[in-house]
């Protein structure tokens, strides 16, 4: 059973600084008062990532040639602050009145060798997921071979002991969307790290997850026997453990982790949870497939199952041919290409896909009545600013949901030149997290966004 | 034949190769060094290498492969296969990636639901229980019983089990058989499978008497290394028991096993395997194209595309133990019927399903990989050949040699201009050549490329793009050559080729990428490969009987 939370005070305070800043749009006061009840009877807000592939279709902001290209900027708002006009990219995800950050890029140090660090696919998306620079190994080994430096933001949130004082029965989910690849393996193929080397892959087919999150069976002497059998399990990781190097004992280690973990789950009751209907073979549809995904990633949520989750809607660099809007090639060489009404097109295309995925979040509501919307707070965020010339200038930041009052929705907030790891201060600040600074290797910054928090 | 369409003026082109190395041609960025640089790392020359020195351990995970085949091996067919974690290959190498990635908790719980699937159908049953074991137990924990967890014991874990281990799941199978001595056996190969002593390969070798500076694999490491390089899978009981009388302790001894391995099937399939990763075939499961502009691809296309490279191999390595070089000159390949029709030849006999061996025409335009379906079609995009990534495949994978990176903020793009007369790919690429900043890459990376203009996105013949006749002349390394043909025939007989799949092959087989002190090893295999008339099986002896196969560096793990 979900332990319950007492309300926390902090929370309940900035519930009502949030009440009395924006006191015309929110609920009366009591109402407030339970749905933070409920909410707090879950643990607190849940996080997201949500990650597309190939940036925007470029604009001035994003460099001397990009402007010389004479390409309207179609994602940043004319208007700052709170109720920003929606540009026409943003135009979709209007009705969940998401907030943007514009004009972020990345700080980090691009160290000379080896060489390509500045690339946008390496070093925007590493900064981008992990506030950190990457860890590349080279260019030029067959293919762009690199990993990150520390784990991405999801995974920074889920190991994080001011966000779950006690773990649900998963600590994290990753689920993956589109099934093309620029490359089989790193982070082209992934973008949820534990650390160097070490991914979560996304399931990319809805059964799986379906089976990982619901096919719980009651506790039984089968369970037991697999509880106890875990032990013996253990004892032989920690037998083989001791003879190896370090890097190899950090791999056992994990994997025992792991072990510890899963024996934790089939030892814990069967979550107290409405499987919802087992879904079909996946639409090659990304939309669709997008609220399959989204509605099981609900349920998980709303039964507790876990309170973060990373969703990899395209892979970075993605190969993904969007055929469906008139693009006959795969987005990135469209985007290398110059097509930028085509890119604009696909860009379009996945910020559908993502209004989609809250489309789907807003009507997965608890007892209450609170929307998954009221109670998480989901990033959404790409590899680079725009993908024709690769540059990292206007990394874009989109942040939906108001994790529980903490953060404000609807709101533009303009940094010209930024530094984007005020994206994730601004994220672990509303979830709780206490965060004096964020970023790494010259992205340190102690600021979050300007106007987003309560 | 061609079916390039006309392009609209407006429309700008830009390299790719891979993704970041575009180069520009808008000249915008000036640097003096662009025309000294250097686009490939130059290698050391032989005798200049260091000496042999062994390299750092390795801990593989299995891949889905490994294990499935192991198992199946172990308790028969049929057992189920469910979603393990996805392999991956940096480096082109699944082995690679099993060495250096760190398996999630989903991967972790697959492993344990697989272990109770797998239980539970070979051990649910007791007839197949009964059968496997050789003997009905009696009772938990009784004689047959652990004498068959100890037999699995030394299958998986690939030498016999400890004191402790067999203490550890012989109690198991007593603790929680419930009374039921068959339950017992479950849950103890259950937990068995699900050990990190089952899923990593731990060879970490002994100090070797003759020279303890040296750590040296053991009979029992050895039996595992050659039988994942040579079978993809554990070691057999046959090979264990090899390796218990001491005979995997010699050269001599490793020689004579391997060759009796490469006469079993499995070997054929790990070769197979081995030539897919280098070739990083995985990409043809990906390929789409528009069909609009390609009226004859279909999937069954791709997958026959594949199956002939997959025999052209089979032939190579194993039927005919022929020179390998000659994968670039050979007029010999394999067909069905719609690759027959592809490549406009007749082979009445061939159907859907049914392939066979034709010899292209002395005077056609293809000989060799380079220029059959799965070479042409991977290195192309959906709209259009790529010259680029079909040069860079023969600089890379051919030749071994490494693209370097693009200096720091080079301008990235080649665009046709507004308003220009339309020319064919290879004349926009040309382009590059006025600029210093472009012709550095390109002139390294097209030009190999450019022989295979003829071959349109999936490998179809044509003269013209567009209308425009094609010039699918070229050079290597600045000799002029005619043809694709012409370039097979150099690419045969030039060294850095058959030196490039001992390189490959060594990486595979060790599951790392090389360090400085095993080059000269290398150049060692590739001279054995050369004395034996460049036959694959003999460079697979002289690996797997190689110091560079058998030692390991005694203080630990590889960089």
């Amino acid at each position: 059973m979900p332990k319950f939370k007492p309300l926390a005070r902090r929370t309940f305070l900035r519930g009502l600084v949030g009440g009395t800043g924006v006191a015309l749009a929110l609920p009366p006061l009591e109402a407030m008062l339970t749905k933070k009840a409920s909410a707090d009877s879950l643990g607190g807000p849940f996080f997201g990532v949500f990650f597309w592939a190939n940036g925007l279709p470029w604009h001035a902001q994003h460099g001397g040639e990009q402007a010389g290209a004479g390409h309207a900027d179609v994602w940043t708002p004319s208007t700052t602050g709170a109720g920003y006009t929606p540009s026409p990219l943003l135009m979709p995800l209007a009705r969940h009145n998401v907030s943007v950050a514009t004009g972020l890029e990345p700080k980090t140090q691009v160290p000379r060798s080896p060489g390509g660090q500045s690339d946008g696919h390496m070093r925007g998306f590493m900064v981008a997921l992990t506030g950190d620079r990457p860890r590349s190994m080279g260019f030029d080994h067959p293919s762009h071979t690199l990993t990150a430096r520390r784990p991405s933001i999801d995974q920074y949130v889920a190991r994080h002991d001011a966000f779950y004082t006690e773990a649900p029965r998963f600590r994290s989910l990753q689920v993956g969307v589109s099934n093309a690849r620029f490359h089989d393996y790193g982070h082209w193929n992934a973008i949820s790290y534990n650390g160097p080397d070490s991914l979560n892959l996304p399931v990319m087919n809805s059964s799986t997850l379906y089976d990982f999150l619901f096919s719980e069976r009651p506790m039984d002497a089968t369970q037991t026997r697999r509880t106890q059998l875990l032990d013996a399990v253990l004892a032989d990781a920690r037998s083989l453990r001791g003879r190896l190097g370090r890097r190899d004992q950090q791999r056992v280690d994990a994997h025992l982790a792991h072990l510890s973990d899963i024996q934790r789950r089939l030892a814990a009751d069967a979550a107290v949870c409405e499987p919802p209907a087992r879904p079909g073979a996946d639409s090659g549809d990304l939309i669709r497939k997008t609220e399959t995904m989204a509605d099981l990633l609900g349920v998980a949520i709303n039964c507790g199952l876990t309170r973060v989750f990373s969703m990899m809607l395209t892979s970075p660099a993605t190969t993904h041919v969007f055929n469906n809007v008139g693009v006959p090639d795969n987005l990135h060489k469209t985007c290398h290409d110059g097509h930028w009404d085509r890119v604009r097109r696909t860009q379009l295309y996945q910020m559908e896909a993502f209004a989609a995925f809250l489309d789907r979040f807003e009507t997965h509501t608890d007892a209450e009545g609170l929307s998954l919307l009221d109670r998480g707070l989901i990033f959404a965020t790409s590899e680079y600013g725009e993908g024709w010339k690769h540059s990292v200038k206007e990394l874009p930041a989109l942040f939906a949901g108001n994790a529980c009052g903490a953060l404000r929705q609807g709101v533009h907030a303009r940094h010209d030149d930024g530094n984007f790891s005020m994206a994730h201060v601004t994220a672990l600040r509303a979830l709780g997290i206490p965060t004096p600074s964020f970023g790494f290797n010259g992205g340190e910054t102690s600021d979050a966004l300007r106007g987003m928090l309560t | 034949m061609s079916i390039v369409p006309f392009r609209p003026l407006a429309l700008r082109l830009l390299l790719v190769l891979s993704f970041g190395a575009l180069v520009s041609c808008q000249g915008t960025i000036e640097d003096p060094d662009m025309d000294e640089r250097e686009w490939t790392r130059p290698d050391l020359p032989d005798e200049e290498l260091p000496e042999f020195a062994p390299a750092g351990l390795v801990l593989p995970r299995l891949t889905a492969s490994q294990y499935y085949d192991t198992l199946e091996n172990l308790f028969g067919d049929p057992i189920p296969q469910m979603d393990l974690e996805a392999d991956t290959n940096p480096y082109l190498f699944f082995t690679i990636g099993a060495s250096t990635t760190t398996v999630s908790e989903l991967g972790v719980q697959q492993y344990e639901e697989s272990a109770h699937a797998i239980a539970e159908m070979v051990f649910g049953d007791a007839a197949r229980a009964t059968e496997l074991m050789g003997c009905a137990p009696a009772s938990p924990g009784d004689a047959c019983v652990t004498g068959y967890l100890d037999h699995v014991g030394r299958r998986l874990f690939r030498r016999p089990m400890s004191g402790e281990e067999q203490m550890r799941w012989h109690g198991i199978a007593n603790s929680l058989a419930g009374g039921d001595a068959l339950r017992g056996v479950r849950y103890a190969i259950a937990g068995m499978l699900q050990s990190p002593l089952f899923l990593y390969r731990a060879e970490l070798g002994e100090p070797d008497p003759a020279d303890p500076s040296v750590r040296r694999y053991t009979g029992y490491e050895m039996a595992s290394r050659l039988s994942f390089l040579l079978t993809n899978a554990a070691p057999s009981d046959e090979l264990l028991d090899a390796a218990q009388r001491g005979e995997l302790d010699d050269a001599s001894g490793i020689h004579e096993h391997a060759t009796r391995m490469l006469e079993s099937e499995a070997s054929r399939a790990a070769v197979q395997a081995f030539f897919a990763q280098y070739f990083d075939l995985v990409r043809l499961d990906r390929v789409e194209r528009d069909p609009a502009l390609h009226p004859s691809y279909t999937p069954t296309l791709i997958s026959a595309m594949r199956t002939e490279l997959e025999l052209l191999v089979d032939d190579l390595v194993f039927r005919q133990d022929g020179d390998m070089r000659t994968l670039y000159s050979t007029r010999n390949t394999f067909v069905n019927d719609e690759l027959a029709s592809h490549y406009g030849l007749s082979a009445p006999s061939a159907n859907a399903v049914t392939f066979v061996p034709v010899e292209l025409p002395a005077s056609g335009p293809r000989r060799g990989v380079l220029t059959l379906g799965a070479f042409l079609t991977m290195n192309a995009h959906q709209t259009e050949t790529s010259p680029t990534l079909r040069g860079k495949f023969v600089r890379e994978r051919v030749l071994c040699q490494t693209v370097l990176a693009p200096p720091d903020n080079v301008n990235l793009d080649l665009s046709q201009e507004m308003g220009e007369t339309p020319r064919t790919l290879r004349e926009r690429l040309e382009q590059h050549r006025d600029n210093p900043e472009c012709s550095g890459c390109h002139a390294f990376l097209d030009p190999p490329g450019m022989f295979f203009e003829i071959f349109d996105g999936i490998g179809l013949h044509r003269t013209t793009e567009g209308g425009l006749p094609i010039d699918a002349s070229g050079d290597l390394d600045g000799v002029p050559l005619a043809d694709a043909t012409a370039l097979g025939d150099t690419l045969r007989d030039d060294v850095r080729v058959p030196r490039c799949m001992v390189k490959q092959l060594y990486r595979h087989a060790n599951g790392r990428l090389e360090e400085e002190g095993e080059l000269r090893q290398i150049v060692e295999l590739s001279d054995a490969f050369a004395a034996s008339g460049y036959r694959f099986q003999d460079l697979l002896l002289a690996l797997a009987t190689s110091e560079g196969f058998r030692t390991a560096r005694p203080d630990g793990e590889a960089p």
